[in-house]
């Protein structure tokens, strides 16, 4: 199989960055407004668009329209990673729900409940909502006259377009959320003698009022929460052919060869606790007028090269080829696929690397420039998203992020970085001032409070929701500690410092000394958690669990080392050290064989239960290794454990089943909760809907979108090809059969600072190649031998003969 | 205001349904469930006129908007669009917009003997006689109106004496000397009729015969074509024997034979299929179903109850043929508004009905037909499926929201429809191996009068909810397939499963007793090449059931095979199934519930 070459599927990161800072588009959030007035982007002087050919490598299609009603199932996404769009394709009715990440209710929510825990509503603690609806009616276009209907959702350039024949004339219209124009642009054009009548409708789902603007050019709406939070969105349509005009409160468009609808909306949020996470400079409403009506003096085609040059080298950072699927498999739709890869138990290797694929467009998509993405990502189909499409942090926020670095997308991790930077200061403010509340039953028994600390639910507020969650502190910080050591970005690492050290002094307050008698019949003394909740079973008054111990001791050493990198902290850094020597770790129950979840033999909670906080030293964790580093026992009770939790769950739960069993190097169970995750879901049942959303049925027949199974899983799929840890690198750990006869990966993220491109053929590795993003030397395991690499950051290194 | 002799489906309905179907799950590959009764008589039915149905009847009911609530169509209270100047109305619009298609019954309903208040009018010989506020002039002269129009006129009566026309037993029997009604019922006037509405006849008694020949005259005499006799059982909702009017069935064949004029008599409603034999021979259509009227805001519903027509039609689609058809009910498509349905739904409603050989008889306002109605109405080449005098068409994939229907035309083309039951978009897809031929076929979009070329191995469209795609299909090349036994002994049986006879079957027999886990596992299947196939299943299921197939370590599809209408009828249904190059297993697993009894495979030999 051939090596992709650099030049197409491996651009560098800088050559990435220098394509986006021509479009104009390479902003970090720090400081400035979410939704906020841009100067004109630079445009692409040539055509960025990949040939058909080309481009059909990084699709999925389908053969039918989504429904207006199952726009989660069905809608196809879009985003600028801010604003997010679910996209119906029906002929006769383009329907859009748009949501802007920003668009929450609710605030601080500081004052606890009687049980010392946070309210969880709509009003106090908020949710994310949509920002409108946009239908373009075209009543002429009916389905039931539509023949060689195809939509597709083009990964590598950001697009769903939508193809049709009526009485043999082709027509055919493209979506996209530009993130440089801070536009979704609809644009529909056709053959021949086809034209387009009908009418544009923007509607709030708040219940605003759309007015038109006096001479015509555009609909708009504006409004705010009780909370403060203004907002308002703008749409405006033009047309080289035919008429369009306002009618009342929609825009009409009447025999138009080709039509163009340009849509923008947003809030005064801004990512600052000083100003309450509000920009007063800004007004949504008008800013998303100027915002339709500027992109609008651009052409359609510039809109499009603007865009695509702008999420193209994203994209393009990594490549998968997991082997070539059938003629048969290739002649099905998406969904048709995914049904025969359940009904059949056929490998389908190109769908599965397309799913990875999927995974990483909505992370391009939700999460550049923004907050980042919650339970939904910005795709919501209504305003009572469940658990308020949040930021869940026992394991959601985390699984979200986990492919970002791996899976060569490590610019989108700044929107998870940048969210806990800016929530810090309320998270502390309120931590100090709240947790020690008397009613709180996981209150720090020394009675000392210090650092932050948050709920299992957090909002864009500085808010937390439900329960303390005290361990969800160090989880935060292993996900934010990981990508320091994908990109050994020191910059970066001084950034996420303060929220790091944060965590470690809330941790010096919360421990509690206990004393344990050893196998020997010594007895020591250790230091454990204090009285907490294994999240979200068994007892809620233990301490010493496994999940907290584990954060805690991993929390501990990415301080050691982000102090000694920084050369800040020395002493404390010494003292945590000490700290981190005292810390229980867990045992194996001689009762279950299991690596002990409580400081008991027994197991007290669901033995099947999703949760696996456990195996956290696992993974995300990479305390227990299966390369005898680790004591023998501690790897077979977490194999054990791994085992008795079951392979039937679903989504998020399988995702993260999945990645322990790669780590356990068991690449046949890894694979097939991947192939779990693609059942399809039926009537809300667990699994892919059409659409590939990852659904979690809540109660028979209720299934309901989770974003981070979306994400969780290409990770697995990533961590099945590549296992990395500073200073080492372990090629196809659990390479699955399906995927052994031939295949590839280039832009893998590995820590310690590098990027890999691999290849194999019958599950040896070919060839692999690591390029230095930073880091200097690591050990490289390829088929069962290992050699030293030593680069210096921006140098490669090609390895044959392996 | 309930009425007594209106067909109004009552929510409770269904149990008993669901109940027998039941004892029919359990007898699984018996024989029927229930032999037909010979309770008929004996002598030999007279041919009935020799061009009656020959074709399924075109034409208009009163009963749609009489059972409406549609705003102003029943202004005098339930049922009250029934009078002359409405039927007139409807039929001057008939002739002027539908006759050319051939639409040509104009059927009155119940109520023509009844008052707004649904005081019932009989002659003094316990005859049914028009209510004068509603027929002011009687029935002959709306007869003759009609035909004035070069149309067909139709009548309507339910089945039995009607209680109110019992007379304390004193009513004499016209032309029949000595006879009264005391004669023709039984002693302890037992009842009879969907509705409990009347007592039975008893035709042991000669002057039963008479007291229907005598009614049978009177339409004659009056002019009329076509008699919709209702309430008829084992149907309607009633089973047992005094429900049974098979009996009456075959009187009113012979009274019609003797009146003469010829009448088309069709049964109603939701026939017991059962006695098919019986419908088929003794009269000239039969409701297979309930009412489609949902007795609403509009005169329909999708969901109440045209979508029940996907469900029941195919165990009737063998019933069917010149002479006696399988009538759906009428066919509401005609105005957007007032049917309470979707272009969507209107035009699945028109596809279903014409594959089936249904009638087409609307019960739309004909003055207010809008244009979408108009042309679904007066689709010649639909019409022209629906009138070819082939079989029904029947699913030939199994049950689900996605569904592909077919039949083969008399002159060798296939019709082939597919629909989308669900409530979301989706695409349907027809592979040409479900229909035995294979390769390029060139197609004909029915509904949109256009010919979309020559289409390879299969065909796929994006269906709205509800909605539906039809075609007219010219195959090239046969399909070859290698078939497998499900009784061969190199297939695996486990718990239940068991050969049993079957004389329909190839082999002479069937693997049945798929139930509660057991299986059948066909070993060594084998092709060439790996690949998704259709694999065609034979099977015999006098009701719907479901089971699980899969092929080799697959999790297969738990799918719904359509009844075939009987245990001895074997029918073919096709799923897609990956096999491999070599030898296969192909699983049949009846789960936790009753599956169909499996006859055979058929596997395509090439891709």
């Amino acid at each position: 199989m051939e090596m992709p070459s650099t030049r197409d599927n491996h651009p560098s990161r800088r050559g990435f960055l220098t394509l986006a800072a021509a479009a104009g588009a390479a902003t970090a959030l720090g400081g400035l407004p979410a939704f906020a007035a841009t100067p004109a982007p630079r445009r692409p002087t040539t055509s960025p668009m990949l040939a058909p050919n080309v481009a059909a490598k990084n699709q999925l299609w389908w053969r039918a329209p989504g429904s207006a009603t199952s726009m989660i199932e069905q809608g196809l996404p879009v985003g600028n990673g801010r604003l997010g769009a679910l996209a119906s394709n029906d002929p006769s009715r383009e329907f859009l729900t748009i949501t802007d990440a920003t668009l929450w209710t609710g605030g601080r929510n500081d004052t606890l409940d009687g049980d010392g825990q946070f309210p969880y509503g709509r009003e106090d603690f908020g949710s994310l909502t949509m920002l409108a609806t946009l239908t373009v009616d075209i009543p002429g276009h009916d389905l039931g006259a539509v023949d060689a209907y195809r939509r597709t959702l083009d990964l590598a350039q950001g697009l769903v377009s939508t193809a049709y024949d009526i009485a043999g004339v082709g027509y055919r219209r493209e979506v996209f959320a530009s993130r440089p124009d801070d536009v979704i642009v609809l644009h529909f054009t056709s053959q021949g003698a086809g034209t387009y009548t009908g009418t544009v409708s923007l509607a709030g789902t708040h219940g605003e009022s759309t007015t038109v603007d006096p001479t015509g050019r555009y609909a708009s709406f504006g409004a705010s929460f009780a909370n403060g939070l203004r907002y308002g969105a703008a749409v405006t349509a033009h047309s080289g052919t035919g008429t369009v005009a306002v009618s009342g409160t929609s825009i009409s468009f009447t025999d138009c060869r080709d039509l163009t609808v340009i849509v923008s909306g947003g809030t005064n949020y801004a990512p600052t606790a000083t100003t309450g996470f509000r920009d007063e400079s800004v007004q949504p409403q008008r800013l998303a007028r100027d915002k339709v009506l500027a992109a609008a003096r651009a052409s359609v085609r510039e809109l499009l090269h603007t865009h695509v040059a702008d999420v193209r080298p994203a994209f393009e950072r990594f490549a998968i080829d997991l082997g070539a699927s059938s003629a048969g498999q290739r002649e099905l739709d998406t969904w048709e696929r995914v049904q025969a890869r359940w009904r059949d138990n056929v490998p389908d290797p190109e769908l599965e690397a397309a799913y990875l694929q999927f995974g990483r467009y909505l992370l391009i998509s939700g999460s550049r420039g923004s907050l980042p993405i919650g339970l939904q990502g910005p795709w919501l189909d209504g305003n009572d998203p469940d658990w308020m499409g949040d930021y869940h942090s026992d394991v959601n926020i985390q699984m979200t992020y986990w492919p970002a670095d791996r899976a060569g997308l490590t610019d989108t991790f700044d929107a998870y970085a940048d969210y806990c930077v800016a929530q810090l200061p309320v998270w502390t403010e309120v931590t100090q001032r709240l947790f020690n509340t008397s009613t709180n039953r996981f209150r720090n028994t020394s009675g000392r409070v210090a650092g932050w600390a948050v709920a299992f639910s957090t909002n864009p507020y500085g808010g937390s929701g439900w329960w303390w969650h005290p361990s969800g502190n160090a989880w935060l910080c292993q996900n934010l500690f990981e990508h320091y050591e994908y990109t050994q970005d020191r910059g970066y690492l001084a950034k996420i410092y303060p929220v790091v050290k944060g965590a470690v002094e809330f941790w010096e307050t919360r421990l509690v000394t206990a004393t344990v008698t050893d196998a020997s019949g010594a007895t020591r003394e250790v230091l454990v958690a204090d009285r907490d909740w294994s999240a979200e079973h068994g007892p809620q008054d233990t301490r010493g669990n496994t999940y907290s111990q584990e954060l805690v001791w991993n929390l501990f050493e990415n301080y050691h080392t982000a102090a000694r990198v920084l050369g800040r902290d020395a002493d404390h850094a010494r003292s945590v050290d000490a700290l981190r020597k005292r810390l229980y770790l867990p045992e194996v129950s001689p009762t279950t064989g299991w690596l002990q979840e409580w400081m008991s033999p027994d197991n007290l909670g669901e033995t099947t239960h999703r949760h696996l906080s456990p195996l956290i030293g696992l993974f995300p964790g990479d305390r227990i290794r299966p390369d005898g580093s680790t004591p023998a026992a501690i790897v077979a009770g977490a194999t054990a454990l791994l085992t008795a939790r079951g392979m039937n769950s679903f989504g998020w739960a399988n995702a993260w089943r999945s990645l322990c069993w790669a780590r356990l190097k068991d690449a046949e169970k890894a694979y097939q909760l991947v192939v779990n995750n693609l059942r399809p879901s039926t009537n809300g049942s667990n699994g892919s809907a059409m659409n590939l959303f990852d659904i979690y049925e809540t109660n028979p027949g209720r299934g309901i979108f989770q974003i981070d199974a979306n994400l969780g899983t290409p990770a697995a799929i990533v961590e099945m090809l590549l296992y990395s840890r500073p200073g080492h690198v372990e090629l196809l750990p659990a390479l699955p059969a399906a995927w052994a006869s031939a295949g590839s990966v280039a832009g893998v993220g590995v820590r310690g600072g590098f990027t890999a491109d691999l290849s194999w053929r019958d599950g040896r590795v070919t060839q692999a190649r690591l390029t230095s993003v930073g880091g200097r030397s690591t050990t490289v395991l390829a088929n069962g031998r290992s050699r030293q690499v030593n680069l210096r950051p921006g140098e490669s290194v090609t390895l044959r003969n392996l | 205001m309930p009425s007594p002799t209106t067909p109004r489906r009552q929510p409770g309905t269904r149990v008993p349904l669901v109940a027998a179907a039941l004892g029919v799950l359990l007898a699984a590959g018996a024989a029927p469930a229930q032999a037909a009764p010979t309770t008929v008589a004996q002598a030999a039915p007279t041919q009935a006129a020799a061009d009656i149905a020959q074709r399924p009847f075109m034409g208009w009911t009163s009963w749609t908007m009489q059972s409406s609530k549609y705003p102003g169509l029943n202004p005098d209270g339930d049922y009250s669009y029934l009078t002359e100047a409405n039927v007139l109305k409807q039929a001057d619009a008939l002739a002027t917009k539908l006759k050319p298609y051939g639409y040509e019954y104009v059927n009155i309903d119940a109520g023509w003997w009844r008052d707004n208040a649904w005081v019932p009018r009989f002659d003094q010989y316990a005859r049914q006689t028009p209510d004068p506020v509603r027929f002011p002039r009687g029935m002959q002269a709306v007869a003759e109106h009609i035909h004035g129009k070069g149309l067909k006129a139709g009548i309507y009566l339910p089945v039995g004496l009607e209680k109110e026309a019992y007379a304390n037993g004193t009513a004499p029997i016209f032309n029949a000397p000595g006879c009264t009604t005391a004669n023709i019922v039984y002693p302890d006037l037992r009842t009879t009729n969907g509705w409990d509405s009347a007592y039975k006849l008893n035709f042991d008694n000669p002057c039963a015969q008479k007291y229907i020949d005598s009614q049978a005259q009177l339409f004659a005499d009056w002019g009329y074509d076509f008699l919709k006799l209702d309430g008829v059982g084992p149907g309607s909702f009633k089973s047992g024997d005094n429900y049974d009017n098979v009996a009456d069935v075959a009187a009113w064949q012979r009274a019609i034979a003797t009146a003469g004029r010829p009448i088309h008599l069709e049964l109603s409603w939701s026939l017991d299929i059962n006695h098919a034999a019986d419908w088929k021979r003794y009269s000239n259509g039969w409701r297979i179903d309930t009412d489609v009227e949902c007795y609403c805001n509009t005169l329909v519903s999708w969901e109440n109850s045209v979508d029940d027509r996907f469900d029941d039609a195919p165990a009737w689609s063998r019933k069917a043929g010149p002479g006696g058809w399988n009538d759906l009910d009428s066919l509401n498509v005609g105005n957007g508004e007032m049917d309470g349905l979707t272009r969507a739904e209107r035009q699945s409603y028109a596809t279903l009905w014409a594959i089936s050989k249904s009638p087409l008889y609307t019960g739309d306002d004909l003055t207010r037909l809008d244009d979408y109605g108009l042309s679904l109405l007066t689709n010649r080449e639909v019409i022209a499926i629906d009138q070819n005098g082939g079989a029904p068409a029947r699913p030939v994939t199994p049950a689900g929201d996605q569904q592909v229907w077919g039949a083969k035309n008399p002159d060798g083309s296939y019709t082939v429809a597919l629909f989308n039951l669900g409530d979301a978009p989706a695409s349907v897809t027809a592979h040409w191996a479900s229909f035995g031929f294979t390769g390029n076929a060139s197609v004909r979009d029915v509904w949109n009068r256009r010919d979309l070329g020559t289409q390879r191995n299969a065909i796929t469209a994006a269906l709205p909810a509800h909605g539906s795609r039809l075609f007219t299909v010219r195959p090239g090349t046969a399909l070859t397939s290698t078939s497998y036994e499900a009784e061969a002994s190199v297939n695996t049986l486990t718990g239940t499963a068991s050969v049993g006879g079957c004389d329909a079957c190839s082999g002479g027999q069937k693997v049945g007793n798929l139930y509660v886990g057991g299986t059948v596992r066909f070993n060594e299947v084998t092709v060439r090449k790996d690949g998704i196939y259709t694999v065609a299943v034979s099977y015999v299921s006098g009701d719907a059931r479901s089971v699980q197939v899969s092929s080799n370590s697959g999790n297969g599809s738990y799918l719904k095979f359509p009844s075939t209408g009987d245990w001895g009828t074997v029918e073919t249904v096709s799923v897609q199934l990956a096999l491999k190059a070599g030898a296969n297993t192909i699983t049949f697993d009846s789960g936790t519930w009753y599956s169909p009894d499996i006859d055979r495979i058929a596997v395509p030999q090439t891709l």
